[in-house]
């Protein structure tokens, strides 16, 4: 279970958590393993033939068992075993068992075992096991999990390794998450769950078929089976949209208890009480509301000055102790310190537009688009981050104001992200639109789905006014338009330049993808610091050589820059995951190419038409007089494309990547030669 | 250039330099801030950096039991992205190194000269705990921080008693260090030596001592940034620093004579590990005939150590593996020979010793592996010889080797000790040599392929890549403790890599991933969609195929570090593609000869009857480029990407 809201995904499997700590403990780990025997249920499986994987597949989880005992809404424990047949030289990582634990969670034991395939068996105990706080990265300063963790000897190709451990635990919320599958494939799977006396459970099966659990008196017992590893590939959607798993809730009956919930209404009344008290402003605040408001003529204004004024001046910085994960520290804290994370800078802009009359709601999301969707229990390890949802007042209808939805119940509401200093006051990133968040009001959650912006708010518009001379030498300036989350990703890579070298390189980088040789004259960007409007560069280029002669004929080709092709579905191996695209996106390319002198057009590449329900691309190459010009259209229609639609996409990319490399034919103009005589 | 500074403070003799008091070891308050600071909103020498540091301090004292040193750094936070370093992290582990953290403060200074003094939490963070020791960090972020702002903050670290050993001053640092004054007070019970083996920033005067203080101290400025660029020399020999080594008794100042001391001591460890002749003389006879010439006895013995495991290349292994392994140390050779298993240096040295049972002339070399080290040997470090390899003498001719390892072909060795210099051991200390240089020619990667163009414009056939010399070596090496499957997609990557745009790729042999054999070669299948490009009516065909890798190498017009390559290399591509039938060849580019001393490109095309020939060799005879050159480097790279995006024109028939 995820235990913080902070904008850092949480680790997908207990394998990446394992690479996380595999570098601070080989170096360091104590290894006071000896030799005894491991217990029968391991040698049980030793004998046990390996059940069909791919030949990729870097171990075979033999058998897992996981048993949740409730004592009561303040205490629970878990006992866990877990057998992996190690397959290939990187499946060793699997040797480090880890098990997380804070303050409220303690690790009562953890012990590890070796069954080589050859001589006596390993054995790790609690003593031998270090304790590691995963390295912090981004803007967290420190949280407050950590993980004990044991290195089992020999967990090499061949050798069977297994561990068990026990966990007692004050929980946050009466609930519980079980990882069915994994990137590597599961012979045998138990959970077992122990409730007291009178208590109910609710279990959703996420992306895969129910499996009904045999029940002894208050015990419950899920068993799969033979499951096959769910692989990792680019470009793919959340693992937990594609992997199955359980979620599971336990319910006191005859006793109310605000951790306990099984739908969304309720965790979102659990997760407004946490934050209620946290809004309350300070004189200081208040001060600061008046200061930054004085000055705008409307109350748009006065949202977008607070807004801002949160996204720039508060920093990124998660302290996270506790409940810290999940709840905010205090408005008037985050405004003193000019520091928080995400739910911090919720929390101070909502108490922020309260000043001016405004009401607005915390919402947990996750920051990739798929995670979570209403067939999805509701479960406090489905977020990662958390965003605002403003009440717009009645009337207020700017154009700017993209991310609303009208919600039958709550109405007018605009989504605002604080956290992403480059989205401004009325957009939301592309990772959050399409995407589900939990809209935690004071009667209540609700999931939302964040509203989609059209493609055409989203892309690149690049048009160049080029001349090619007899040489070859491509001259010209370039205008680019950035808008919507393409603008913020530059604004982003502009601001977190170490030096003023850097700040070209981005232009550097499209160039040199596209052009052998290029000098670039001039750079300057427009609009970097002003978020509200479409970001730009206008640039200078002198590119030797861009076309080439073959014989008497000169050969240019009218893409000039810019890609939108992918390698990524050129493979032998068959695609295993739908693809998904980072958001709604419409990209425009526009080039004029002035020919040489003494030089006519003799043959044009065709024109590229592809058009999948998925994605669009139009280009067209023409001759006026004696420019040459191209223009093409690449939009993005769905965000997500499935298997049945894979070898369109192929297609499509293909087609791309024929129209980028399609070249124009020039030759010599006798009449124009003449006349030039 | 590097420079050596070598003293004892002992033996230095009174120095007037004086600037730095014994009370610069504690502060009561902060240093004043100039008007000129408060409102920096640049410097000159660091365009468009984040931030500096204005100021920092670091004062250590080694006297009495408990080293401790002091911290002070106070940075001007220049964009949005340089309030960062707000967030301020100080590692110490309570039984190793630091002991504890004391004294923190901070302050956050506006350019109004407002100031913000730091009263928040600050945090004790566990990172690593054993029952043995546990590594904590205090953690902090300072508070208002925006672009423009100063911060500071200072704080004093209590040291183990034994931490002094490994006393350093690190200068270079992620942000340039506009003024910084360090500071040591030595213990007084050992000699001490100091140097800086990347240099100092330009105009600083050395570390110095002064007799009276009994301090050594530095002041500097412009301590520039370290930014981290491909195809860059080691870090160790980039990061400014000054090293303090303590020592009991007097320190050797000479560095000849130091080199001789160390030489010796090192011959007779090496001597003494294989002056037991017997089993050796035994096992080089059984091996070696007395007619074999001396380079067939050299290298059936080569063949013959090559099958001792090397322990070195093993894999990290639990101490509880390592107790069931009861691998016994090697006191000598015969022992390496007996248990067949040693570490590297032990197995080269039982290498030497059978040859010497041979009759052939040998000896050890310590080398200064490239890389990690540029080893300077006035700095008198004799850890910077971090490597070892056999001399061998074969009809009057020295041949370095390395049997150690079991993926070098006789008379390879592996491309950190080539070219490198190394102390080559003997009775009087040792004679300096360097090994030899490899060249291009010996190190190639050899891409031939037959494709057929289909009428839609993909390429299918075969490709066969022939790795040689340090190229099979290296890749043999860097994929040794992989299986089968990890190879395989290793090698379907690497040609994924080399081509330009999206390919299906399968390997068909099972290359020779065990061997020490000169060559590695591996086969495929190679589908290339789309290759052919459409002109209309008629149809192109890029040069380049293999050209993915220079593609993207040296984009950027902006260096700061010299340019550094293992080893020299040669890529030579042979690509014929057979057209469709009644299709035609109507032009082809003209060749191109690039051919410097150092680097070269040839690019030819040739139309045959219904085929394409193109051969592209790309040579790199050139290891380290000094940074003032980075222009011609990267024009020669432009100048290979125009040269593989020409095509031939090809007419499909009707």
């Amino acid at each position: 279970m995820s235990n913080k809201l902070s904008c850092n995904p949480a680790p997908k499997s207990a394998s990446s958590v394992a690479f996380l700590l595999l570098g601070v403990c080989l170096a360091t780990m104590p290894a006071f393993a000896g030799q005894a025997q491991a217990p029968d249920w391991l040698h049980a499986l030793a004998s046990l033939p390996v059940p069909t994987h791919s030949e990729k597949d870097d171990v075979v989880l033999m058998y897992s068992e996981e048993h949740v005992t409730v004592d009561s809404v303040d205490k629970m424990h878990t006992t866990e075993r877990y057998a992996y047949r190690i397959l290939r030289p990187d499946g060793r990582v699997f040797g480090l068992a880890s098990v997380n634990f804070n303050k409220d969670r303690k690790v009562v034991r953890l012990h590890g075992w070796c069954i080589p395939a050859q001589g006596a068996d390993f054995e790790v105990k609690d003593k031998d096991a270090i304790e590691v706080a995963p390295g912090v990265s981004g803007g967290e300063l420190i949280n407050d999990v950590h993980y004990k963790v044991i290195h089992i000897p020999a967990a090499d190709p061949g050798n069977l390794i297994g561990w068990e451990s026990e966990v007692e635990e004050k929980p946050l919320a009466l609930q519980d998450l079980w990882f069915v599958q994994h990137t590597h494939p599961v012979r045998e799977s138990h959970y077992k769950l122990t409730l007291p006396a009178n208590w109910e459970y609710k279990t959703t099966w996420v992306n895969g078929p129910e499996v009904k659990p045999t029940a002894s008196g208050n015990e419950y017992e899920w068993t799969v089976r033979d499951l096959a590893s769910v692989p990792e590939e680019y470009e793919m959607p959340p693992w937990r949209s594609v992997a199955t798993h359980m979620i599971v809730s336990f319910l006191p009956t005859g006793e109310h208890s605000a951790k306990a919930f099984s739908d969304w209404h309720q965790m979102g009344l659990w997760y407004a009480d946490l934050v209620q008290d946290r809004i309350q402003p300070s004189p200081e605040m208040q001060a600061k509301v008046a200061a930054l408001t004085a000055n705008s003529l409307s109350q748009l204004a006065k949202m977008q000055a607070i807004g801002r004024y949160v996204q720039t001046d508060v920093r990124y910085v998660a302290i996270e102790l506790g409940i810290g994960g999940w709840q905010p520290h205090a408005a008037s804290e985050v405004f003193r310190n000019h520091y928080g994370d995400c739910k911090d800078k919720a929390t101070l802009t909502r108490a922020m537009l309260h000043e001016i009359g405004i009401d607005s709601y915390h919402v947990p999301i996750f920051t990739a688009r798929g995670a979570v969707t209403p067939k999805v229990q509701a479960h406090l390890g489905v977020f990662n981050h958390a965003i605002l949802a403003v009440r717009l007042p009645v009337g207020m209808d700017d154009p700017s104001l993209q991310a609303v939805v009208n919600d039958p119940k709550l109405g007018r509401i605009l989504f605002f992200d604080p956290t992403n200093t480059y989205v401004p006051f009325g957009q939301i990133p592309e990772y959050l639109q399409a995407n589900y968040g939990l809209f935690a009001g004071p009667d209540g959650g609700q999931l939302i789905e964040l509203p989609r912006a059209p493609a055409s708010t989203n892309g690149i518009r690049r048009s160049a006014i080029l001349s090619l001379d007899a040489q070859g030498t491509l001259k010209g300036s370039f205008e680019e338009v950035r808008v919507g989350y393409r603008a913020a990703e530059q604004r982003q890579l502009l601001d977190t330049a170490t030096k003023q070298a850097d700040r070209t390189k981005p232009v550097e980088q499209v160039l040199a993808h596209s052009l052998t040789a290029y000098e670039l004259v001039s750079l300057s960007s427009i609009n970097v610091e002003d978020i509200s409007v479409p970001f730009g560069y206008r640039y200078g280029v002198v590119a030797p050589s861009y076309a080439k002669y073959a014989g008497d004929l000169l050969l240019v080709r009218p893409r000039v820059i810019g890609t939108r092709t992918s390698g990524l579905l050129e493979d032998r191996e068959p695609r295993k995951q739908p693809v998904v695209f980072d958001g709604p996106e419409q990209d425009i390319d526009s080039f004029d190419i002035t020919i040489p002198a003494g030089f006519k057009v003799d043959d044009l590449p065709s024109a590229t038409d592809a058009d999948y329900p998925f994605a669009s691309y139009h280009s067209k190459t023409t001759v006026e007089g004696n420019v040459l010009k191209y223009k093409r259209t690449f939009e993005v229609k769905e965000l997500k494309v499935e298997m049945n639609q894979m070898n369109d996409l192929k297609k499509l990319y293909r087609t791309i990547a024929n129209d980028e490399r399609s070249t124009a034919v020039l030759k010599r103009d006798p009449a124009a030669n003449a006349s030039v005589k | 250039m590097r420079w050596l500074k070598l003293s004892s403070f002992l033996l230095l003799g009174p120095l007037v330099w004086l600037s730095l008091s014994t009370t610069a070891f504690a502060f009561e308050g902060w240093l004043p801030i100039t008007p000129e600071d408060l409102t920096m909103k640049s410097y000159a020498k660091a365009p468009g950096a984040a931030a500096i540091v204005l100021y920092r301090q670091i004062d250590r004292v080694d006297t009495g039991n408990s080293p401790h040193e002091f911290h002070y750094e106070r940075i001007k936070i220049l964009t949005e992205e340089g309030r960062k370093y707000a967030d301020v992290e100080v590692p110490f582990n309570e039984f190793e190194v630091a002991l504890n953290l004391s004294g923190l403060r901070g302050r956050t200074i506006h350019p109004d000269g407002k100031e913000v003094e730091f009263d928040g939490k600050v945090f004790d963070k566990t990172i690593e705990k054993t029952r043995d020791y546990k590594i904590r960090a205090r953690t902090f972020t300072l508070p208002d921080v925006h672009a423009g702002d100063i911060i500071e903050y200072q704080y004093n670290l209590d040291l183990n008693e034994r931490y002094f050993f490994d006393s350093k001053w690190i200068l270079s640092s992620e942000l340039l260090t506009r003024d910084a004054k360090f500071s040591l007070k030595p213990s007084g019970d050992y000699a001490l030596r100091w140097s800086w083996p990347a240099g100092l920033p330009e105009g600083t005067a050395p570390p110095k001592s002064n007799d009276l203080l009994h301090v050594i101290a530095m002041e500097t400025h412009n301590i520039p940034a370290l930014p981290i660029e491909e195809f860059m020399p080691p870090l160790n020999t980039l990061q400014m620093r000054v090293e303090f080594s303590y020592s009991q008794g007097a320190l050797e100042s000479d560095p000849v004579k130091f080199w001789k001391n160390f030489g010796k001591k090192e011959n007779s460890a090496f001597e003494g590990f294989i002056s037991h002749h017997g089993d050796l003389q035994a096992e080089a006879s059984s091996v070696v005939s007395p007619s074999d010439s001396q380079e067939a006895k050299a290298r059936k013995l080569y063949a013959r150590v090559q099958q001792i495991k090397n322990l070195s290349f093993e894999r990290q292994k639990t101490a509880a593996e390592e107790k069931r392994d009861k691998e016994k140390e090697n006191k000598n050779a015969n022992d390496v020979l007996k248990q067949g298993s040693g570490y590297a240096r032990q197995i080269n040295w039982l290498y030497i010793g059978l040859a010497r049972a041979a009759g052939l002339e040998a000896t050890s070399v310590l080398v200064s592996g490239r890389s990690q080290f540029f080893i300077d040997q006035r700095l008198m470090n004799s850890r910077q010889l971090n490597d070892d390899v056999v001399k061998l003498k074969l009809d009057g001719k020295d041949v370095y080797v390395d049997p150690s390892d079991k993926f070098a072909p006789f008379g390879v060795i592996g491309w950190s000790a080539t070219s490198a210099p190394g102390l080559a051991l003997d009775r009087d200390g040792g004679t300096w040599i360097r090994t030899d240089n490899p060249i291009s020619s010996e190190n190639r990667i050899i891409r031939t392929a037959n494709l057929k163009l289909a009428d839609e414009g993909s390429l299918e056939g075969t490709l066969t890549v022939t790795y040689v010399g340090l190229s099979a070596l290296t890749v043999r090496t860097e994929q040794r403790d992989e299986d089968d499957t990890a190879h395989k997609e290793f090698l379907e990557d690497s040609v994924k890599e080399i081509v330009p745009v999206g390919i299906e790729v399968e390997l068909t042999n099972k290359p020779d991933w065990k061997t020490s054999s000169p060559q590695f070669v591996a086969e495929y299948k190679l589908k290339v969609p789309g290759w052919a490009a459409s002109a209309g009516r008629r149809a192109l065909v890029g040069m380049g195929l293999f050209s993915g890798r220079e593609k993207h190498m040296f984009e950027h017009a902006d260096r700061v570090n010299n340019i550094y390559f293992h080893y020299p290399y040669r890529y030579e591509d042979d690509v014929t593609i057979t057209l469709p039938e009644h299709w035609a060849v109507t032009s082809t580019p003209p060749p191109s000869d690039q051919d410097g001393k150092a680097i070269a490109y040839v690019l030819k095309a040739e139309a045959g009857k219904g085929t394409i020939h193109i051969s592209r060799t790309l040579r790199m005879d050139v290891i380290a480029v000094d940074l003032k050159n980075y222009g011609i480097l990267r024009q020669f790279f432009q100048i290979v990407r125009t040269g593989d995006e020409q095509q031939a024109i090809l007419q499909p028939g009707t």
